[in-house]
């Protein structure tokens, strides 16, 4: 086994053990979080007290405009929170931080597989969060056409400028940082489980972040061309997507671009909820002191999402104007989507039936992201439907519905992940009173605010209104905007809690022991908190599920209501008729 | 939702609300379901070793997935699809209404051109009617609309017709809807178009028929008075397709 490296270059900066990758990126997503989160509260100012000024930053960021937001700025503001959130924040956290410190730690791995693969996938990720930075700095403003990106608007045409092409190629960048990750966990799940760590023994975190990285290997390329074209687009003069404006001649064809971005934006969705997924399905067991309720199911619901999930990306093109036959063929295949959300749903929640529950912090998180992606998931059925989703398409309860599924949802499973594993990662205890309170303002504020977006939708305000009450029509929404606003504003300072839960844990934070939750995994039994280079000294040997919980015969013979993956069946236990899982 | 001036946009609305009580109803067995199970399934209740997989604990999840799938599904599938083919894309027997009126319209950075045929029911000639961000339409017949835009992507939303379109530069979009209360109505522009999106407003106003009819056969003499051969940039219309 070789030993830690010496310098504190190669040791915290250039660093290929996986655990320490995971918090760079951890520490990165953290920092977009809170830009991206600062880009939704002036947005959240805008929608409730359409230009005015705005307080304590106004003159400081807007000086050019007497202190408010101009309809310019506001463009900005709205595209640059989609993309950071999406591509900065969430993708680090989830999969960039959780993926990288889970996969080896919880398959009985020393590392990842290409270990420098991994060093170069953070650096890459690293280079074009340089490169969203400097797009602020451009001279037009950073990118305006919406996360989205669609052409003609994102070409030289409707936004001119080196912020936008600066984000193009952001988006590029961060693409290629993602493949380098997808190929690295794909192949490092396949080739370095432990003995014994069957595929249907990994735990069902490992399962989302396996077909999460099967998914980003397969379409991240195609937003990745998506944006080569653009870029060329924008560069080069081509003509890709423009030709057909201002009626040039020429076969260049605007729509293409949102074939090819939902060909990667739908699976996007559930590349960012998959691991969200893992994490509760394994909490849920973990503290209801109960087995995973129909494991197999599942992990089969979870495959059959990954599958349909490059088959569905037509719903958000119903009045592109694509063929009616198309659209039928996309409605039916997103609605059956419905059946495997429905099955996990009825096994988390047959999970936590009849458990012993232990409301710990990381339970809470994993309880509020069931919650919300309740909400999620059903409001998503009238988008699925062509008729009303007609009606709803480019409203408010679009971007409610993508919030409680893509924002909501994983923002709950992130903490729940952190708080959970924070004791592994850094050997000290995040404090629980903090951690309830964080709680609680977040899954009400979030709900609140998400909910009056999809009220408003439902009430007929489009997205991306720099003033929303120019139409009459909108105008009694005023008061619920301005409501939703407050409550988003309260939600961004319940975050300060965590901030300081977070920085006072990490210097005086209690001393973590090896295994504080009492679960079965080999992080916990197999590891001291936080585990030493290269993780396990012997590779452990796996005999069993990761959810072996509350078997009374266990609890005749050792006195606790667990058993460690690795070990086996007391010998007093075993001469009975118990069978291993 | 916004006020509900069109003929059929009650099918939408009522598929809405079907929905959402299934959807409400949905949220309320999962909520209580955990909620119940928080409650009285805490720290000190004995948890029971169920892993799940017996054939009659597979009953539950499938069963409530085929309840979803067969019927929540099932009802926005059926009715969505009839809606559509009957109703929103049957634009044969929108066409085929003798009074029809057909409209085409040309969104730019931040404007809807719209132009009328006028008397000789061509488009492109000296009688067309045209006119910006004011469109007038009589009660009780269809309303064609083909579509275009010369920049960028905008999107034609009636929020009183329970209805929308994409408007693409370089390709043709087609919308019918039918009013059926006079009044003015707002159109809204629904695909971010630029700085200035939010300022791309119309108005849509249903006329009773005889008014309709006396402005459009003033309008139109009007524009053949005031016809300009020379003018090339106005004669952006197009033969209906």
């Amino acid at each position: 086994m070789t030993s830690t490296p010496g310098s504190f270059l190669a040791k915290y900066i250039f660093s290929t053990d996986h655990k320490v990758i995971a918090k760079q990126f951890l520490w990165v997503g953290f920092a977009f979080l809170l830009l991206g989160g600062t880009l939704a509260m002036l947005m959240r100012w805008q929608w409730a007290y359409p230009g005015a000024r705005v307080p304590l930053v106004g003159d400081l960021l807007f000086s050019h405009s007497g202190g408010s937001i101009s309809p310019a700025t506001y463009t900005a503001l709205f595209t640059m929170h989609g993309l950071i959130m999406v591509f900065w924040a969430i993708t680090p956290i989830l999969i960039g931080a959780f993926g990288n410190f889970c996969i080896p730690l919880l398959i009985g791995a020393r590392d990842m597989v290409f270990p420098k693969l991994n060093l170069f996938s953070f650096w890459t990720f690293a280079l074009s969060g340089v490169l969203v930075v400097a797009a602020f700095f451009a001279q037009l403003g950073p990118a305006a056409a919406g996360w989205t990106t669609y052409p003609p608007l994102s070409t030289n045409i409707g936004t001119p400028g080196w912020g936008q092409t600066l984000m193009v190629a952001a988006l590029f960048v961060t693409g290629a940082s993602t493949i380098m990750g997808a190929v690295n966990y794909i192949t490092t799940i396949i080739v370095l489980r432990a003995p014994g760590m069957t595929y249907l023994r990994m735990p069902l975190t490992v399962w989302g972040l396996w077909l999460t990285s099967i998914l980003n290997a397969l379409f991240v390329p195609v937003l990745a061309s998506a944006g080569l074209l653009l870029l060329l687009d924008r560069l080069l003069g081509t003509r890709f997507f423009i030709a057909g404006a201002l009626g040039a001649p020429g076969a260049g064809d605007p729509v293409m671009f949102q074939h090819l971005f939902w060909i990667f934006g739908h699976p996007e969705v559930y590349i960012l909820i998959l691991p969200a997924w893992g994490i509760v399905g394994d909490l849920l067991s973990f503290f209801a002191r109960k087995p995973a309720y129909w494991y197999r199911g599942t992990v089969l619901a979870m495959v059959l999402v990954t599958l349909l999930s490059g088959l569905v990306y037509g719903h958000h093109m119903y009045i592109a104007g694509i063929s009616p036959l198309l659209g039928l063929g996309f409605e039916a295949l997103t609605l059956s989507i419905s059946v495997p959300a429905v099955i996990l749903f009825a096994n988390w929640l047959s999970t936590l039936w009849r458990g012993s529950i232990r409301f710990t912090v990381p339970m809470l998180f994993a309880l509020g992201t069931v919650f919300v992606f309740g909400f999620g998931g059903v409001t998503g059925l009238l988008l699925g439907t062509i008729s009303t989703d007609v009606v709803l398409h480019d409203t408010l309860y679009v971007v409610g519905h993508f919030h409680f599924t893509m924002a909501a949802a994983t923002f709950l499973a992130s903490l729940a992940a952190i708080y959970f594993w924070f004791p592994k990662m850094f050997g000290r205890t995040l404090d629980t009173r903090l951690g309830v309170i964080h709680f609680i303002g977040s899954l009400v504020l979030i709900t609140l605010v998400f909910g009056g977006m999809l009220i408003a939708g439902y009430s007929g305000q489009q997205r991306r209104l720099f003033d929303p009450f120019q139409y009459t029509f909108l105008r009694h929404l005023a008061p619920l905007n301005r409501f939703t606003s407050y409550f988003a504003f309260a939600l961004g300072a319940t975050q300060l809690v965590f901030v300081v839960n977070l920085v006072r844990s990490l210097a005086f934070g209690q001393r973590a022991e090896a295994n504080p939750w009492e679960v079965s995994t080999l992080e916990w039994t197999c590891a001291p908190s936080p585990p030493p280079h290269h993780n396990y000294e012997t590779i452990p040997t796996v005999v069993r599920g990761p959810h072996e919980f509350s078997d009374p015969r266990v609890k005749v013979a050792l006195g606790r209501d667990w058993l460690s993956q690795t070990e086996e069946f007391p010998a007093q236990a075993a001469s009975g008729e118990f069978r291993p899982s | 939702m916004p006020f509900d001036a069109s003929l059929d946009g009650h099918r939408i609305d009522r598929l809405v609300h079907v929905s959402l009580v299934f959807m409400i109803v949905l949220l309320a067995v999962m909520i209580g379901w955990m909620v119940y199970a928080c409650l009285r399934h805490g720290r000190r209740h004995a948890a029971t070793c169920d892993d799940g997989n017996s054939h009659r604990a597979k009953i539950l999840p499938l069963g409530i997935a085929g309840f979803v799938l067969f019927i929540v599904d099932g009802n926005l599938l059926m009715n969505s699809t009839h809606d559509m083919e009957q109703i929103f894309w049957n634009f044969p027997r929108a066409e085929a209404h003798p009074e029809a009126v057909r409209i085409e319209v040309n969104a730019h950075q931040w404007a809807w051109d719209a132009r009328y045929p006028g008397a000789d029911g061509k488009f492109n000639t000296a009688d067309d009617i045209v006119v910006l961000n004011d469109l007038r339409v009589p009660v009780n017949v269809p309303i064609l609309f083909e579509l275009s835009s010369v920049d960028v992507i905008h999107s034609f939303y009636l929020p009183s017709f329970r209805t929308k379109i994409d408007v693409v530069p370089g390709q043709l979009s087609k919308l019918w809807v039918q009013a059926q209360k006079t009044g003015e109505y707002e159109i809204g522009c629904a695909q971010h178009c630029g700085v200035n999106h939010y300022k791309m407003r119309g108005l849509l106003t249903v006329l009773p028929h005889e008014e309709f009819r006396d402005w459009a056969q003033e309008a139109s003499a009007q524009s053949a008075r005031a016809y300009d051969l020379a003018d090339r940039t106005a004669h952006w219309g197009w033969d209906w397709k």
